[in-house]
């Protein structure tokens, strides 16, 4: 169970979660996002692909990760959303919140489009 | 042998009695999981039973009890011929689900995410979403408390009639 960070060109940041969202997790996921956010680094993709558990905490978690990066002028994407995933995210109404891609190069690609309009 | 085979086939409840705490919460996922595969669910309803649970005893923790250590959690779950029943008791202060709204912002439409998000955040941390988990991915919810019994959440899945 881990998080692991990866930087990209163009200072997009791939973070990638491993294991359950729960209490066990989400504090690593929490703090991971938050220390990329406090050093503006605001260009984040958050790869789900390898969880297939997330809990209201780390949803919490992901949705104020991703106000706080709007808030600074930039945007938190997420991808590798597996079938349950997509539901508990659409049960929410969380797929109208993020932009939710099926890879990261999707997701990066997505984001490198939007800064060059 | 008689007696061993009815005491196997009466063995469809099982306890689980943790202290409250958060590095509890996946023993009782654990505990329920199992529980809910013996009972023949799919995949997608143990998840979604195991969910439900997690965010009923974090509820538990941090709004009955109002933090770890204060009190147990006890888990039954009870398998009959037709659905899948957990039941949670904690010895807290009395947490109505009902009295929880439901969150606003699943109708809301996000061409406005600002104050949605709000609201978003608010539900998130009074435990408001979990409620919302429970009643969406359940098919029965109750919830009762008396002054012996503390709370008590009974959480019902129902089972697909085997062909």
């Amino acid at each position: 169970m881990t998080i692991s960070c990866e930087k990209l060109a163009g200072d997009i940041w791939i973070i990638s979660s491993s294991g359950r969202l729960d209490h066990s997790l989400n504090p690593q996921l929490e703090q991971s996002l938050n220390d990329l956010l406090n050093e503006k680094q605001n260009r984040l993709i958050v790869d789900l692909s390898h969880s297939n558990y997330i809990n209201s905490g780390g949803l919490r978690c992901l949705v104020t990760a991703w106000r706080q990066a709007r808030e600074q002028g930039g945007d938190l994407r997420i991808c590798g959303l597996n079938n349950r995933m997509e539901e508990i995210f659409s049960l929410i109404g969380f797929d109208r919140v993020f932009s939710i891609h099926r890879t990261h190069e999707d997701a990066r690609q997505a984001m490198v489009n939007e800064s060059t309009i | 042998m008689g007696f061993l085979s009815l005491f196997l086939f009466m063995a469809k409840e099982k306890i689980l009695t943790v202290p409250g705490r958060y590095d509890q919460i996946q023993v009782i996922c654990q505990f329920v999981a199992d529980g809910a595969r013996q009972a023949g669910l799919a995949d997608d309803d143990v998840f979604h039973v195991e969910l439900c649970c997690d965010e009923a005893t974090t509820n538990i923790i941090e709004h009955a009890y109002g933090k770890e250590d204060v009190g147990p959690i006890q888990v039954t779950y009870e398998i009959s011929h037709d659905s899948f029943t957990v039941t949670l008791h904690d010895d807290g202060r009395p947490f109505v689900p009902d009295d929880v709204p439901e969150p606003q912002y699943t109708k809301i439409d996000f061409e406005d995410k600002g104050e949605a998000l709000d609201d978003v955040l608010n539900s998130l941390q009074i435990g408001g979403l979990g409620i919302f988990f429970m009643r969406k991915l359940m098919d029965e919810v109750f919830y009762s408390f008396n002054g012996v019994q503390g709370n008590k959440l009974v959480l019902v899945k129902k089972l697909q009639p085997k062909e």
